[in-house]
């Protein structure tokens, strides 16, 4: 009896762990079969889950998803989940869990999304709907089409890039405010005169290596190279053009805030705590800084430009700004595609798109419809965001599997050795050789 | 009484088979469904190349293993694991007896401070981590302007993985300490009387009594936390910033396979650093049942 159980038991564990050696490839679910379309308001659920990772922006989106929830009667249940862990958890649910139906993707990550049909493929729906691709920022669209030409996911918003300083800081070390001219130079003018004039107890500047988007990026493409290359498989960060431009970020850290300050405070809150007097940021994060408690010290201006053939004005390719956007995407696996498509069209919907704008969440994924923006600020000029538009702009840097590289590059062995010791310009070089070998080696690997 | 002849069961004696069966069933279902299923897939996923989201793994054989273990950041960490665990252990269990030594007299308020030494155990060690963050802040931190240093706590490669050390030896002192007081307690009064009535101090009595009797005690502790010293993740985690300089020398082997495993997706490569770890505690465990007999003291 009991050999005869022991028996059946080691069966069981037997055919289990035959199941976990050959489940690999079956054990999350198939591709879903295309739902029907039906936009006609018959939906099947009461509540769509909803996750992002900016809780910046839950109050807002929340106020735009109640007007949906008005016309559909569907009530819309958002959460906010912090950026590192947002991608675990996504990745979970993909793998055999359970997903939100309706959430935030982002360029680091979407072509692996996209091609394991883990989205829910908006094409039909699109088409269905009637919504015109060309209104939105082309980037943006073309992100989240796959190659084959099917859509997962509407633009959501777009960002850019602006210099942020303290006017206080400045005007008690006696120094003159940025200006739309500055160049990379003139800023770290700026920085060295602040960080010298108060000893070290204020920074002039402050840029993590994670700072890469708000950041570093910029200064790449201002230099003439670039971080990934248009086809999205390669880079020139080791180039001449690439390491001129880690050469003025090293001039910049060298009269900014060590390493070893911004990697236990983040920049952001040390220009908060009046610790720094400027630091580079993005539109995304205009909400956090207005609702700061000395936000009327705050200011904006355009991110700084290199006069790299030193004729004294910013020409074509000086000046660029990174930028991208989300896209709202729903699961493949969501209980009722049609209130999912139909929220995601609303939040893209030029009404949708509009609130975003006037609430001051974000500039729209849509062309014309951030002027409001600027406004949704009073007392706070944000135009610098949306002027930068008119210059050079390059869409976030991505591949396959960006996080990879990306992650690489912040930590020893990339930047991280340069930034460690800014006094030294061939760490920089070293570092922007190293740099070129990480993305190279993770493309190949993709 | 000693006969061994196969007997049939009775009827009775399958009931009670039965049941038995019936009681360990949800544990056995728990343990093969969340322990060993994982386990099995684990060894299998670290010999494959894994695919996304769980699909398309291919087998590759040992190129995990090759590339793991001609890492340097694999031994790094496996080294700083050990660094984190040489801080720990001893520090938390040398404490903790004091401690429960101390809190095992009768004396007033002794419930109190046993309160207060076991509190961190309750704590969420994520909010215990964030506290200790702040507290070892450069900039802000509250040890910094207590001071008047400007330390870089966790920020200097040199002193980071003795200021992480701190953290964890804070953390388990409580549960050490309650488990020696336990161990305390049924140490019979009388030896410590005879002894008192031959003159030994109290510092003698704790060196020949206490740790010779408390030592059953002491190799669980130690056993026990040394498996969780290896395998800490979460203070390294909470504390260290991914651009921190020091973390190269502080991130443990568990925190090298998060990265791998969880951030990058490279499923197979995470699985094949647990199973270095999962080897390495192996052989650490055997080592130390094999010191058993040496070092504890058999009453």
């Amino acid at each position: 009896m009991k050999k005869k159980i022991t028996a059946a038991l080691l069966a069981v564990i037997m055919a289990v762990s035959m199941a976990a050696c050959g489940g690999g490839g079956s054990s999350s679910s198939a591709p879903s079969e295309p739902a029907e379309v039906d936009l006609s308001g018959n939906y099947t659920v009461d509540t769509l889950n909803v996750n992002i990772w900016d809780s910046n922006q839950q109050k807002g989106l929340q106020q735009i998803a109640d007007d949906w929830t008005k016309e559909s009667g569907v009530k819309v249940n958002i959460e906010v989940v912090d950026w590192d862990n947002y991608w675990t958890l996504l990745e979970a649910g993909a793998s055999g869990g359970t997903m939100p139906d309706v959430f935030w993707m982002h360029s680091n990550t979407v072509q692996m999304y996209m091609e394991n049909d883990i989205l829910l493929n908006l094409t039909d729906y699109i088409a269905a709907d009637g919504v015109d691709l060309s209104k939105y920022y082309e980037g943006v669209v073309k992100l989240y089409t796959r190659s084959d030409g099917n859509v997962y996911a509407l633009p959501k918003d777009h960002d850019t890039i602006a210099l942020l300083y303290n006017k206080a800081i400045f005007d008690q070390y006696g120094v003159e405010y940025p200006t739309a001219d500055w160049t990379w130079e003139d800023m770290y003018e700026a920085a060295k005169a602040i960080t010298e004039g108060s000893g070290g107890d204020v920074y002039g500047m402050a840029m993590n290596t994670s700072n890469n988007q708000d950041g570093w990026y910029n200064l790449v493409y201002d230099y003439g190279a670039q971080v990934i290359n248009d086809t999205h498989d390669g880079t020139t960060i080791g180039s001449e053009q690439g390491k001129a431009g880690m050469e003025m970020v090293r001039k910049l850290l060298s009269v900014g805030a060590p390493q070893t300050v911004v990697a236990e405070t983040g920049t952001d809150s040390l220009f908060m705590s009046g610790k720094t007097a400027m630091i580079t940021q993005g539109s995304w994060m205009i909400n956090a800084f207005y609702t700061a408690e000395h936000h009327d010290d705050y200011a904006w201006s355009l991110l700084p430009y290199a006069d790299v053939n030193g004729n004294g004005t910013c020409d074509d390719g000086e000046r660029y700004s990174a930028y991208n956007g989300l896209g709202w995407a729903a699961s493949a696996a969501t209980a009722d595609p049609n209130a999912a498509y139909s929220l995601i069209s609303y939040f893209c919907s030029e009404a949708g798109q509009l609130k975003q704008s006037e609430l001051g969440v974000t500039m729209g994924g849509m062309e014309g419809v951030s002027e409001a923006f600027a406004n949704a600020f009073p007392g706070m000029d944000v135009s610098p965001f949306i002027e930068a538009e008119n210059y050079n702009l390059f869409f976030r840097p991505y591949t396959r599997k960006t996080t990879v590289w990306e992650d690489a590059l912040q930590q020893q062995g990339g930047f991280l050795d340069a930034w460690r010791d800014p006094s030294d310009p061939e760490l920089m070089k070293t570092a922007c050789d190293n740099a070129q070998k990480i993305i190279e080696d993770a493309i190949a690997a993709e | 009484m000693n006969k061994k002849e196969k007997h049939k069961m009775t009827a009775a004696e399958k009931r009670e088979a039965l049941w038995a069966w019936a009681f360990i069933a949800p544990t056995m279902l728990g343990l093969i469904i969340l322990n060993f299923y994982p386990v099995i897939n684990t060894v299998y996923q670290s010999f494959c190349k894994t695919g996304d989201f769980g699909k398309g793994n291919t087998f590759v054989g040992l190129a995990n293993y090759a590339t793991v273990l001609s890492a340097s950041e694999t031994w790094q960490s496996l080294l700083n694991t050990i660094k984190y665990a040489i801080i720990e252990v001893p520090f938390g269990v040398v404490i903790a007896l004091v401690l429960a030594v101390f809190l095992n007299k009768k004396l007033i308020g002794t419930s109190v401070y046993r309160t207060i030494f076991f509190l961190p155990m309750v704590c969420a060690p994520a909010a215990v981590a964030m506290v200790w963050k702040w507290l070892y802040n450069q900039q802000f931190g509250l040890f910094n302007n207590l001071f008047h240093t400007n330390v870089a706590w966790i920020s200097d490669p040199k002193i980071a993985w003795i200021s992480i050390g701190v953290i964890g030896v804070w953390s388990v002192i409580g549960y050490n300490m309650v488990l020696f007081i336990s161990g305390l307690q049924e140490i019979p009064g009388d030896y410590y009387e005879a002894a008192s009535i031959d003159g030994a101090t109290g510092i003698k009595q704790f060196f020949h009594i206490t740790v010779p009797l408390l030592s059953p005690t002491t190799f669980f502790i130690v056993q026990t936390r040394l498996i969780g010293a290896l395998t800490v993740f979460d203070l390294m985690f909470m504390v260290m910033d991914k651009t921190n300089i020091a973390l190269q020398k502080t991130q443990s082997i568990v925190y090298l396979f998060y990265t791998y495993a969880f951030t990058n997706g490279n499923k197979g490569y995470g699985a094949t650093l647990v199973m270095v770890l999962v080897v390495f505690i192996m052989v650490v465990t055997f080592i130390m049942q094999k010191a058993e007999g040496r070092f504890v003291y058999h009453n």
